[in-house]
């Protein structure tokens, strides 16, 4: 029992990190019907950033948060203005695939080239304290990470429900043609769009990075989990994108720590092909897709 | 009389096709191992090496290049090997089995070098030393160790470390096992990345540890893609074993003690197979005061005892400048692949690769890597040194004869 409930612990906060990585992905898909496969090379390029303004200045890895977040929102606006806006919208579906890949490839090499290929992880000197709370063990990085997520979880949501910005994106989500005919500027809602998406990478990263040894060729494994992450929630909907991690989060480390390591991915693929045969658009797909 | 006529003719035809055939033999062997490799020659000695200069393995590639780059102008400031100088070839494989095998290939064909190094990681080397064994050349290799590589049962390789890969933890059962039996841990856990190189140093900790009547209280393998270690470590904390077993690679290796240190397991030993014997990397994934007590095992690294071992290290930080615990083992395994080379040349006088490959049969052969000596396919017969984090620094507990210090157990608790 102990070790189900420290698993349940575990599963959450690890969920909620990956919730941030998801939802930026999922708002991508929203609005402009692009799979970004480069957002897991983002939460890679946003580890070594906050790496960087750690090693070389000393500051701390959750607040060079309010650095590389602007950093990183201009690398999606420029990604979306020079890579995805130049594509014809018929195609923007099948091309976005092999231009986000061509990012994300691009990305681990620049990085590749600038940091090498050795393993490196963020090391505060807080990266390993936990506190114990009723004989379970709590990570005071995990912990804050989960919170920081909910923070930039709430303030992703306010822009979208409280701003006139929001509104014209969940009006493109709903309806590009009328968007466009009610004067709503689709090419400004993608470009600030992609960069808000892109923009979570960086949380997400400097979390990454304290939580896992990384390097540039880390995002394999994270986009093929935020994928999954994102069908299972529904594509474009944050809201089941949080719980999809959530989700994994807790089957992850459950079966993990119970069964075998060796089955803990799987299960996860389970629950997913479980949903997607009853569901086939994912938990929140149909029903809230238009809400966001 | 007619039906004796096409014997002779055929005789002839046959007999020209032999010749033929020994001519173009000849010819080849002319091309490959007869290109100036006679010891009065004055020529460079020139030395064709495939290395990963880009993609995943471009880190170890380009320490390995430092290594045989060091140990080639150390060399030829001394003189060269037998009055020759020594040259060279690096070609980048881009960490590609396809590429490696168009080096080798050229390397041996077109570039026709005297002698050719191996690349880095048994992945390469597998399909290299099928090219270089094809050619008759002696393939003196430091990185590639793994079971795949002595499996194709080649007699020209000769793997520059003390024992295979995944014997890298039997110096810790060696260890364990020479304790007294009431000092012995009773129970023991074992977590194992799922890959040749990690898992099976584990399992032959294990087996001997269950022969010896240490119960298995936790045992886990693991896919190369868990990121997380706290769920298996959990299960570990919960099993409470005396002794953890880590089979692993780096990355994994410092997750798992990043979990430990935040779950507050402390066992009263703890091996890791890799990871925990990288001088630099180590204390900077998990912390310099939570290295104290961890056990690994290496065949090189900063304050070993061997002799050659300091001189290395005032070359290589003279010429790449940082400082000695930065230096990858990878280097002084590459290094020793050109101290062989060399102590063949001394000990026969001649550096042909027939020369080569039965002159390092028999013999041991001292080394930065210790004194090695090979059975017939090319894998070494020694064993790994079993080192310690003692006061921040790796040195060498067991065995006794090269240990710089006793090992220290239990473990001092994490520092947090």
């Amino acid at each position: 029992m102990h070790a189900l409930i420290q698993a349940i612990i575990l599963g959450i906060l690890t969920g909620g990190v990956y919730a941030l990585m998801a939802s930026g992905q999922t708002l991508i898909f929203g609005i402009m019907k692009v799979v970004n496969l480069a957002q897991g090379a983002l939460v890679v390029l946003g580890a070594y950033l906050t790496y960087t303004l750690f090693t070389q200045l000393g500051i701390d890895p959750f607040l060079s948060v309010l650095i590389t977040t602007p950093l990183l929102f201009l690398v999606g606006v420029a990604v979306q203005w020079a890579l995805l806006r130049p594509l014809h919208s018929d195609d923007v579906g099948q091309l976005s695939l092999l231009v986000t890949f061509a990012v994300a490839l691009g990305v681990e090499g620049v990085l590749s080239f600038a940091y090498g290929t050795t393993l490196t992880n963020i090391q505060p000197s807080y990266a390993n304290t936990s506190w114990t709370i009723l004989g379970y063990q709590v990570s005071l990085v995990r912990f804050v990470a989960f919170v920081l997520s909910l923070v930039m979880l709430g303030l992703l949501y306010l822009i979208l429900q409280r701003t006139k910005f929001g509104r014209s994106v969940r009006a493109t989500v709903q309806n590009p043609m009328s968007a466009q005919l009610l004067g709503v500027n689709a090419q400004r809602v993608s470009a600030i769009g992609f960069g808000l998406g892109t923009a979570t990478a960086a949380a997400a990263g400097s979390v990454f990075g304290m939580l896992n040894s990384f390097n540039p060729g880390s995002h394999y494994d994270l986009i093929s989990r935020l994928l999954t992450i994102v069908v299972l929630g529904g594509l474009g909907s944050i809201g089941g994108s949080v719980i999809a991690a959530l989700v994994m989060g807790v089957a992850s480390s459950v079966v993990s720590a119970l069964a075998s390591p060796i089955w803990s991915d799987f299960s996860f693929f389970i629950v997913l092909l479980l949903v997607l045969l009853l569901r086939p658009r994912g938990l929140f797909g149909a029903r809230t897709r238009g809400a966001l | 009389m007619q039906l004796q006529n096409p014997a002779p003719r055929l005789r002839r035809r046959v007999l020209a096709a032999i010749a033929a055939t020994a001519l173009a033999a000849l010819a080849l062997a002319g091309c490959t191992t007869g290109s100036g490799t006679g010891p009065s020659s004055t020529s460079p000695l020139t030395i064709g090496i495939s290395l990963s200069l880009t993609g995943d393995f471009s880190d170890s590639g380009k320490a390995a290049q430092r290594g045989y780059q060091l140990w080639a102008d150390v060399t030829n400031k001394a003189g060269g090997v037998l009055g020759r100088k020594v040259q060279l070839t690096i070609v980048d494989d881009a960490s590609s089995p396809d590429q490696v095998v168009t080096n080798y290939t050229n390397l041996i064909t077109q570039k026709k070098v005297d002698i050719v190094f191996g690349p880095f990681s048994s992945l390469l080397t597998v399909p290299a030393s099928r090219v270089v064994n094809r050619y008759g050349y002696s393939f003196i290799e430091p990185a590639g160790g793994g079971p795949s590589v002595f499996a194709q049962k080649l007699g020209n390789l000769f793997f520059v470390q003390p024992a295979p890969t995944t014997e890298g933890g039997n110096v810790f059962a060696d260890y364990i096992l020479s304790l007294p039996k009431n000092e012995r841990p009773a129970t023991a856990g074992y977590a194992k990345l799922d890959d040749p190189f990690a898992a099976p140093i584990a399992e032959n900790i294990q087996k001997r540890f269950e022969a010896a009547g240490i119960k298995t209280v936790y045992d886990q393998t693991y896919p190369a893609e868990t990121a997380d270690m706290t769920p298996i470590m959990s299960g570990m904390a919960a099993a409470n074993p005396d002794v953890v077993v880590g089979g692993s690679q780096e990355a994994d290796a410092f997750a798992q003690m990043k979990a430990m240190i935040q779950l507050k397991f402390n066992p009263k030993w703890l091996f890791e197979s890799n990871g925990a014997n990288s001088p630099a990397d180590f204390p900077a994934a998990v912390g310099a005061a939570n290295t104290e007590g961890v056990f690994s095992s290496a065949d090189w690294y900063a304050d070993s005892t061997v002799a050659g071992s300091a001189k290395f290290i005032s070359d290589y930080t003279a010429k790449f400048g940082g400082t000695a615990q930065t230096i990858d083992p990878t280097s002084a395994e590459a290094y020793s692949a050109g101290m062989l080379l060399e102590q063949v040349a001394k000990k026969t006088g001649k550096v042909d690769n027939a020369t080569i490959i039965k002159t390092l049969h028999s013999g041991t052969w001292p080394t930065l890597v210790g004194n090695l000596s090979w059975d017939q396919y090319g894998a070494p017969k020694g064993a790994y040194l079993l080192v310690q984090w003692i006061n921040g620094k790796l040195t060498t507990v067991y065995p006794a004869a090269t240990a710089a210090a006793s090992p220290v157990a239990p473990k001092p608790n994490w520092a947090g």
